[in-house]
C-alpha cells in the first residue's frame, strides 16, 4: 500500500481534523464512482486548506485544531492518484484498504509537508 | 387526518444547503443519485437539500404561527434553537422538579411547547422519553428525468478590506477571494403531516390536551407549512443567494389514515398518486387530492386542503 502513501496521509489529515466524511465515503464505496468523486472533493478541499495554512519555523505547514498543531502533508502526486483510480476501477477493495490505513495510527511519526 | 404534499421547485444558483468550509471554499450538499442512461443505471452526484434543513425551516415557521395564535412555545424554541428538552438543563425550564414517570414528562413538554409536540423530542436522561415527530420531510433531490442537467458550480466572490501600511499585518491581503458552490436544479421533496398525532401521547395514545387546543395546534401546523412554501423561506444563504425560480408544482393529498403521495422526483407522480388514491377509495376511505400544476397556483391548492380539513372538523 506504500504506493498510495500520499493519499493515505491526506485522508489521515482529514481524520485528525475530525472530518471523517471523505475517509468514510471512500471506505464504504461499493463502486468506483463515489471514490473518484470523493477524491476530487478531498483534493479540492485539501488544496484550499493547505494553501492558506501558516508555515512554522522549520518550514512545515500546519493548522491548529483544539489547541493542537496538526501538520499538513504534501499533495499526492498526479501519478499516485492515477494509479490509485486505475486500481480502484479493477478492485474496489483497494479503496477500503486505503481508507482503513488512514484511520490507523501511522507506524512512525509523520513529518509536516514537503517544504 | 393525514396530509401529504409533493413539491417541485426550480432553484437556479442557490446555496440553500452548505455543508462545510475548507479554506476559502464552501461546499454545497451533494448526494449520490441513481439515474438511467441508455438503458444502464449509473451513479451521479447531484446537489441536494437535507430534510433536516427543511424541517428546521418548518419549525421556525411553526414558532411564528403558534405565537400568532396565542399558543405556548418554550423559550429555546422561541429563539429557533430546537434543543427539544434533550437533557435536564433544558427540561427544567419547563418542569421543575422533573417527574419520575415518562408519561408525566411527556405531558409537561407537550403542554408547554407546540414545536416539541409537533416536531417530537428526545429526552436523553433517566428515564429516557422519546416522541416521534408528527411531520416528516424528505431530502429535496433533483427530478429524475432532468437530474443529469443539475449542476453544482463554485462562484467566485471577493471581500475587500481597506488597509494602509500601518494597519497591515504580515501577508494580510486587501482582497480575499472565496468560492461559494451553488446548485441549480429542478428539485422535488415530500412533506407529511400526521394531524392525529398532534397533542396525543406517544406513550399512551391518549389526548394530552382538550379538543379546542388540539384544533388550534393543528391549524398552526398547517399554517406553518403554508407559510414555508408560500414565502420560500427555507434553507441557508437566502440573503445573497435567494434561489431564482420558484415552486412549479404542488400535489396535496388529505386522507383519513397515513398515505404518502408518490415522490415528485418521478414525472408521473400525480397520475400514480391518483391511481393509488382510487384504490383506497374502493376500500371506503375518503380523501381530497388537489394539484397546482399550470393554471392553479400552489397557495390555491394548499388553501383547498385547509378548507377540506376544516370541513372535516380537524380544526
Amino acid at each position: 500500500m506504500s504506493e498510495y502513501e500520499g493519499i493515505v496521509k491526506m485522508l489521515r489529515f482529514f481524520v485528525q481534523m475530525k472530518n471523517f466524511g471523505y475517509v468514510d465515503r471512500i471506505g464504504n464505496a461499493l463502486n468506483p464512482e463515489p471514490v473518484e468523486v470523493t477524491l476530487h472533493e478531498a483534493l479540492r478541499a485539501f488544496r484550499s486548506v493547505r494553501e492558506s495554512a501558516p508555515v512554522d519555523e522549520s518550514g512545515r505547514r500546519y493548522v491548529e485544531k483544539d489547541g493542537k498543531k496538526i501538520p499538513v502533508p504534501g499533495i499526492p502526486t498526479e501519478e499516485e492518484i492515477r494509479t490509485f483510480l486505475d486500481d480502484v476501477r479493477s478492485d474496489i477493495g483497494v479503496a477500503k484498504r486505503v481508507a482503513t490505513l488512514a484511520l490507523a495510527y501511522p507506524s512512525k511519526k509523520e513529518s509536516g509537508g514537503d517544504e | 387526518m393525514f396530509l401529504s404534499v409533493g413539491v417541485r421547485f426550480e432553484a437556479n444558483v442557490e446555496a440553500l444547503n452548505m455543508v462545510e468550509t475548507a479554506g476559502n471554499y464552501s461546499k454545497h450538499r451533494r448526494v449520490p443519485y441513481l439515474v438511467e442512461e441508455d438503458g444502464k443505471l449509473k451513479t451521479v452526484y447531484v446537489p441536494a437539500l437535507s430534510g433536516e434543513s427543511l424541517a428546521h425551516a418548518y419549525q421556525e415557521h411553526l414558532v411564528r404561527e403558534a405565537l400568532g395564535l396565542g399558543l405556548s412555545v418554550c423559550d429555546d424554541c422561541r429563539r429557533n434553537e430546537f434543543y427539544k428538552s434533550m437533557n435536564k438543563v433544558h427540561l427544567k425550564k419547563k418542569v421543575n422538579p422533573i417527574p419520575d414517570d415518562p408519561r408525566d414528562i411527556e405531558i409537561a413538554i407537550v403542554r408547554s411547547c407546540v414545536v416539541e409536540d409537533v416536531g417530537g423530542f428526545l429526552y436523553a436522561e433517566k428515564p429516557p422519553v422519546r416522541r416521534s415527530s408528527a411531520f416528516q420531510v424528505s431530502y429535496a433531490l433533483p427530478v429524475k428525468s432532468v437530474a443529469l442537467f443539475a449542476t453544482s458550480e463554485p462562484q467566485l466572490h471577493a471581500r475587500h478590506a481597506q488597509m494602509d501600511t500601518s494597519s497591515k499585518k504580515g501577508n494580510a491581503s486587501e482582497q480575499m477571494i472565496y468560492y461559494v458552490e451553488t446548485g441549480t436544479a429542478l428539485y422535488g421533496f415530500t412533506f407529511n403531516l400526521d394531524l392525529d398525532a398532534i397533542g396525543v401521547s406517544a406513550i399512551t395514545s391518549e389526548p394530552i390536551l382538550d379538543e379546542n387546543e388540539l384544533k388550534i395546534r393543528r391549524e398552526a401546523a398547517m399554517r406553518a407549512l403554508f407559510r414555508m412554501l408560500s414565502s420560500a423561506q427555507f434553507g441557508a444563504k437566502l440573503s445573497r443567494f435567494f434561489p431564482v425560480g420558484g415552486i412549479t408544482e404542488v400535489a396535496v393529498a388529505v386522507t383519513e389514515h397515513p398515505f404518502v403521495v408518490t415522490s415528485p422526483i418521478y414525472d408521473d407522480y400525480i397520475a400514480r398518486t391518483e391511481r393509488r388514491l382510487k384504490v383506497l377509495e374502493g376500500l371506503g376511505e375518503n380523501y381530497l387530492f388537489t394539484v397546482a400544476t399550470g393554471e392553479k397556483v400552489p397557495e390555491e391548492a394548499l388553501k383547498e386542503a385547509v378548507d377540506y380539513l376544516r370541513e372535516q372538523g380537524a380544526f
